[in-house]
Parts: structure tokens; C-alpha cells; sequence
């Protein structure tokens, strides 16, 4: 796998249609460089100016008298073959192409044309019709997003640039914190299967999600991802519509759709799949915080026996459906609860729960060996206080060396949100809902799942008679 | 018929079946099939065999088949009086099994994909179906056929034995392996492919080739 360092992880920066505009792409890119404290070189070019922003500003990129990692392109699509043809003379390694007017509107020839340009100088292109870079480890916003993410060990890939940049703000917002936020764009050269085979390496990631319309390669995406087993990989595909309008020939023909086939293939790429936006960022802060689920047992412990059914049911929605502790463990939950609280699975430990019951009762199921994953449900009441609970719970889970992943459903009010963010601070993804919790779980379990199995080798049959197929036809 | 070859080639177990262009044909057949048989008319003008009168069932004798040949010549004649008649097919008839499909499309993005489903004549209307991207192994094959909302039948209830899950998840892999490795094909479908305790049998079968 070639190196994408410069790509990604660039020491110098050329924006090739940098502008003194304020309006324009090219001023906002070269401001966000400086504003989100790139530590890097910036050159700005331009042939109509001599200094953006304090910046010099060259003409060329020829003219930079130093190495260039990265060139971000922001010139029309017209002039973009003749932009490419210099960054490849000057010896870029790899170009961001801001501007659409390619592929997406019909322009496959101009799209060739720079691929076919880059390709010959070994450049490699990220693009074309694209918003940009942004990373938090590099302080570098290459983009003409308004800023950053929310810091975190998310790397997100996204194919629509102006989602991108949606769900940059909503990082903020929800607090899912994200390493890499990546737009992708056209895929006329690098496409999903090279940047996850570049990120899985990356030290800052640890979840990789996607956020898909339609994959080129599909079988390159598959033999890359489902190598991948070190970093767990997550998808929102969108676009699911049936194909059951057109006349099809054969049963399995008017059968098959594009959404029931994407989701045969993410199984087979080892990919967990998120089935809506708030599935992916709930999704993708379980993977990027918590270690995956390694058996089937999962344990509930709640102060209420209302979201105690509604966990249930969405356990059962989601494939880790709800099984009864062994005796010994109910024995010991028994102890720290009222005589009318329930050591059955959900645990009930009741509305006068306290946080140290809480805190009691994690710390006995996550000891137990029967006990693989264990989430926590809360409802705000007067006797108990969310930031205990949360600082129960972390030190419950800090202190546990067995490595089982712990998820939380917080209902509350203004302290509860609160209680919210200091734990997620402190590494444990809390949801708003027991059925998100129960999902994010389910997430954690499909990706042990995934580790479990291994990838599938395929062993092909020898004894077959090609000869008298093709006499057939 | 030719679909049947191929699989046949691809040793997955196929319904044996002769094409017989005479009486004479079909008679002489009778030394290398086994009882009970079935008889279907061959001819491209005729798609829905049964509804013109050009399926015979449970032939047990030489005199029912010489029967059974005359019948389905007039009938189709009379149906279909155009038809080109190629001649006709004498299939050994399975014994009763579970009725399951597999088929083969290909997709866009993807290539080859490989379904696999319950339900007989009903498989559009269950929809209980499977896919997988091919090509790939038995134990892939495994996991497409424990997806089904009616995989029970497979693995045995109320009273059933198990079906052959080996041998039916060995034959999906195969199919797999021929689709990919002949992108002439366009579809294809194995269906009904019927399960048993010990085995599988391709019934019937049609592939429909690329015409680029």
C-alpha cells in the first residue's frame, strides 16, 4: 500500500487558486489553514496576487522554492488539467481537487484527463468535487468547512461533501469527536477501499465510518475491508431503492435489490452497518470508545423497570437478545438492592437507586465471567445525583481489567446533561435513549462477531469441467 | 436443459434429464434412466409447459411413456399449433423435498451476487431470501442459509430431521464459483433446487446469458 502521508498527514501545504476574496473558496481554505493553527508550511498561489492573508503568495507552484506534500486545488474544473499538469511537475504527491464541474455532471473526460496527468507524475488525487481535509491530530482544517470537529478517534469518510460539513457542526453539538473527517467527492482515483487500507494504520483512529452513496470497486472494497480486523469499520449507506419496478427475467433478478445486496456485502467486508445518520454517530462513538463484545451475554442494570422493557425489546431488535444470569450472579446482585428490586436480566436495582448501588452493581457484573457487555440505564430521579452516577461509573469501568464494553442511557434534565458530557469525556458513550444504548452495544457485538469469524478464505473447486460449460453456451 | 448441463459440470446434483427428438429416442433412454419419470415438451415457443398440456407426470412403464410421448405432441399441437417441436425431455422425478431457489444476478457495483431462498412458487411473495457477493466459500454459504426467517425447516422442526445443510451450502459455493468465472452469464436460476436429509437435487433450472 502506497504511503498517502502526504495526503493526509502533510508537512506543506500549496492552495493553488488561493484568493484575496473573502467570499471565495480560495480565501477560506488558506484562512482555515491558519486559523485551525496548521503547524505546516502554506503557500498560497495565485498569478493575480503577492501576499493573502501576511502570506506570500507565488505564482506557481513552480515558483515555491521549497517541497510541496499537498496541493488543494480550488480553480474551476476547466483550468484544473493545467493546475494538475504543474503540481505533477513540481513533484506533489498528492492533490485535493475542491471544485465539482467533473463526473457528477457528466464531465467524465475532464475527470479522466487529470487522473490520467496525476497518474503519470505517481500523484495521487483526492476528489474531484470535494470540501476538503480536516484533522484534529494535523490542526489542520484543509476544507472550507467552517472549522474543526469535536476532538475524538473517529475517522469519517464521507462521499457528500455538504453532509460533511453538516456533520462537522453536529460534532460539536452531539459531542462525537472525530480524528479525521475526510470528503471523498467523486472517487475519480482514490476511493473508499485506499483510505480505509491508509487509516486503519493510524495511530489517532481508532473507528472508521462511512458514509456511502455508491461504491465503485465493490469487490476491492471487500477484499481490503474484510482484511481489516484491527479497527472496527462502520457504514451509512443511503440510496436503497429497489430494483423490483424493472421486469426482471429471472425470480432472483426481480428479488434483488441494491440495498439487500449492499448489506450482503458489508457482512462480507467485515463492515458494521448503521441504517440512519443518528445510527451512524451513535454507532461510530460506541466503536471509537469501547472494546468490542466478545460473547453473546449481555447484562442490564437500570433504575427503572419502564426503559428496563424498552432495552429489552431492542436488544431483541438487534441481535443480542436478553438471557438470564446465572445464580450465583443474581446472589451476589441480590445483596446490594431492596427486597423488591429484580436480579433477573434486566437488573432492576429500583427508583431509590443510589449511584453507589450503581456503582456496586457494575462492578460485580463486569467481575463476573458470564457477563460480556453490560449497559447501564438511568432515569433522573430526586434521590440520586447523574454526576455521582457518572463518576461511579467510570471508576467502575477504569478499574475493570476484563475488557468489556459498557454503554449508558442517561433521561434527565439540565444536571443530567451535564453528567452526560463528563462521561463521555471520560470515555464511556452515553445515549439519550435505551434503545440507542442497546444499539450502540449491538454495534460492539456485530464487530466481535466479525473478529470472531475471521475472514472467509475461499478455496475454489478443482474437479469441475469448464470444457463442457463453454460447450454449452 | 443446457443449464442443467452446466451445473451438472459444476458437479451440482442435477435432476438427470435426456433430451429425446423421437419416439424411438425416448424409448431407447429407458435403458439409462430410472423410474418414475417425467416427460416435458422442448420447444421455444413454449414457456408454461403445464398449462399446454406438456408436462406428464409419474411415468412407471415403457407403454406409459410411449403414451405419455404421443399425448404431449397432440396436445401441443392443438395449443400451440406453430410450435417448433425440438422434442422432448425425460427427467427422472425427485422424490419430495424442501423447495429452495438458488440464483444468480449480477450487479452494477458488485459483479456476480449469489441469492438463496424458501418458498417454492411462493419465494416472491415470502421474499425470504439471502444474498451474498460471489465467490465464496461453504461457510459463507452456511451463514446465507441460517439467515432465513424459515431456516428451521432446514435445520428440522415439528418432527423433521435436519436437511442436508452440507450438501446444499457446498452447491451454492460451486454456483458461486461459476458465475464468476463465466461473466457471459447473465442470471440464473436453480429453482425449485430441492433439499433432503441426504442431499440435493436441481429440479429445474434456467440461465440467461449477456448479450454483449
Amino acid at each position: 500500500m502506497e504511503n498517502l502521508d502526504p495526503m493526509f498527514k502533510p508537512k506543506s501545504i500549496a492552495i493553488v487558486g488561493a484568493s484575496r476574496d473573502p467570499h471565495s473558496i480560495g480565501f477560506s481554505v488558506v484562512k482555515n489553514l491558519i486559523d485551525s493553527k496548521y503547524q505546516g508550511k502554506i503557500f498560497p498561489v495565485n498569478p493575480k496576487a503577492d501576499e493573502i492573508l501576511d502570506l506570500k503568495c507565488y505564482h506557481s507552484v513552480l515558483e515555491i522554492p521549497e517541497d510541496v506534500d499537498l496541493g488543494i486545488i480550488t480553480v474551476p474544473a476547466s483550468v484544473t488539467p493545467s493546475v494538475i499538469e504543474e503540481c505533477g511537475k513540481k513533484g506533489i504527491k498528492g492533490v485535493a481537487v475542491i471544485a465539482s464541474g467533473f463526473s457528477e455532471v457528466g464531465r467524465e473526460d475532464l475527470e479522466e484527463k487529470i487522473v490520467g496527468i496525476a497518474k503519470s507524475y505517481g500523484m495521487r488525487i483526492l476528489g474531484p468535487n470535494i470540501v476538503g481535509i480536516m484533522s484534529n491530530p494535523m490542526k489542520m482544517n484543509a476544507s472550507f468547512g467552517p472549522y474543526l470537529p469535536y476532538p475524538g478517534k473517529i475517522t469519517m469518510i464521507s462521499q457528500s461533501g455538504a453532509l460533511l460539513i453538516a456533520l462537522d457542526s453536529r460534532t460539536w453539538v452531539d459531542r462525537v469527536g472525530m480524528s479525521y473527517l475526510v470528503s471523498i467527492g467523486n472517487m475519480s482515483d482514490l476511493d473508499f477501499a485506499d483510505v480505509i487500507d491508509y487509516f486503519k494504520n493510524d495511530e489517532e483512529t481508532k473507528c472508521i465510518s462511512l458514509y456511502v452513496e455508491g461504491i465503485k470497486n465493490g469487490r476491492k472494497f471487500i477484499d481490503v475491508s474484510k482484511k481489516i480486523l484491527e479497527k472496527p469499520i462502520v457504514a451509512l449507506k443511503s440510496g436503497v431503492s429497489t430494483r423490483g419496478s424493472l421486469a426482471a427475467a429471472s425470480h432472483t433478478g426481480s428479488l434483488a435489490g441494491s440495498g439487500k445486496v449492499y448489506s450482503a456485502a458489508f457482512k462480507q467486508a467485515g463492515v458494521v452497518q448503521a441504517y440512519t445518520l443518528d445510527d451512524l454517530f451513535d454507532r461510530s462513538l460506541a466503536l471509537s470508545l469501547q472494546p468490542p463484545m466478545r460473547g453473546e451475554n449481555l447484562l442490564i442494570i437500570t433504575n427503572g423497570g419502564g426503559v428496563g422493557v424498552l432495552a429489552t425489546d431492542a436488544a431483541e431488535k438487534y441481535g443480542i437478545p436478553l438471557k438470564d444470569p446465572p445464580e450465583d450472579l443474581k446472589q451476589k446482585l441480590k445483596e446490594i438492592m431492596p427486597d423488591f428490586g429484580s436480579a433477573k436480566n434486566p437488573v432492576d436495582i429500583t427508583g431509590m437507586a443510589s449511584a453507589e448501588w450503581y456503582g456496586k452493581a457494575l462492578k460485580i457484573a463486569l467481575q463476573h465471567p458470564w457477563v460480556d457487555g453490560v449497559t447501564v440505564l438511568y432515569c433522573e430521579t430526586s434521590v440520586s445525583d447523574p454526576r455521582e452516577l457518572s463518576m461511579e461509573i467510570f471508576e467502575a469501568t477504569n478499574c475493570n481489567r476484563t475488557n468489556k464494553p459498557v454503554t449508558v442511557s442517561y433521561i434527565g434534565g439540565e444536571v443530567t446533561e451535564r453528567a452526560i458530557e463528563w462521561l463521555q469525556k471520560k470515555g464511556v458513550p452515553v445515549y439519550r435513549a435505551p434503545d440507542r444504548a442497546i444499539s450502540a452495544m449491538a454495534s460492539l457485538r456485530e464487530y466481535g462477531r466479525y473478529i470472531e469469524k475471521g475472514f472467509d478464505e475461499f478455496n475454489r473447486f478443482e474437479d469441475v469441467d469448464n470444457e463442457k460449460v463453454r460447450g454449452n453456451f | 436443459m443446457e443449464a442443467k448441463e452446466i451445473l451438472d459440470s459444476y458437479k451440482v446434483p442435477v435432476a438427470k434429464t435426456r433430451l429425446a427428438r423421437t419416439k424411438d429416442d425416448a424409448l431407447k433412454l429407458l435403458e439409462e434412466m430410472n423410474y418414475p419419470l417425467v416427460a416435458k415438451i422442448v420447444s421455444p415457443n413454449v414457456i408454461h409447459k403445464s398449462d399446454v398440456g406438456g408436462v406428464i407426470l409419474n411415468i412407471k412403464t415403457k407403454d406409459e411413456l410411449s403414451a405419455a410421448y404421443d399425448k404431449i405432441i397432440s396436445n401441443v399441437k392443438s395449443k400451440v399449433p406453430n410450435a417448433e417441436i425440438i422434442g422432448i425431455a425425460i427427467q427422472e422425478m425427485a422424490p419430495q423435498g424442501t423447495e429452495s431457489i438458488i440464483g444468480a444476478t449480477k450487479d452494477v457495483q458488485f459483479g456476480p451476487t449469489i441469492m438463496f431462498g424458501l418458498g417454492g412458487i411462493f419465494v416472491e411473495v415470502m421474499k425470504d431470501v439471502s444474498f451474498r457477493i460471489a465467490p465464496f466459500s461453504k461457510s459463507t454459504a452456511i451463514d446465507m442459509i441460517k439467515e432465513l426467517n424459515g431456516k428451521a425447516i432446514l435445520e428440522g422442526t415439528r418432527g423433521e430431521k435436519p436437511k442436508d445443510i452440507e450438501a446444499l451450502s457446498e452447491a451454492i459455493s460451486r454456483i458461486s464459483q461459476l458465475v464468476t468465472d463465466f461473466p457471459i452469464i447473465k442470471e440464473l436460476d436453480a429453482n425449485p433446487t430441492l433439499v433432503y436429509e441426504n442431499g440435493i437435487k436441481v429440479v429445474d433450472a434456467r440461465i440467461i446469458l449477456d448479450k454483449k
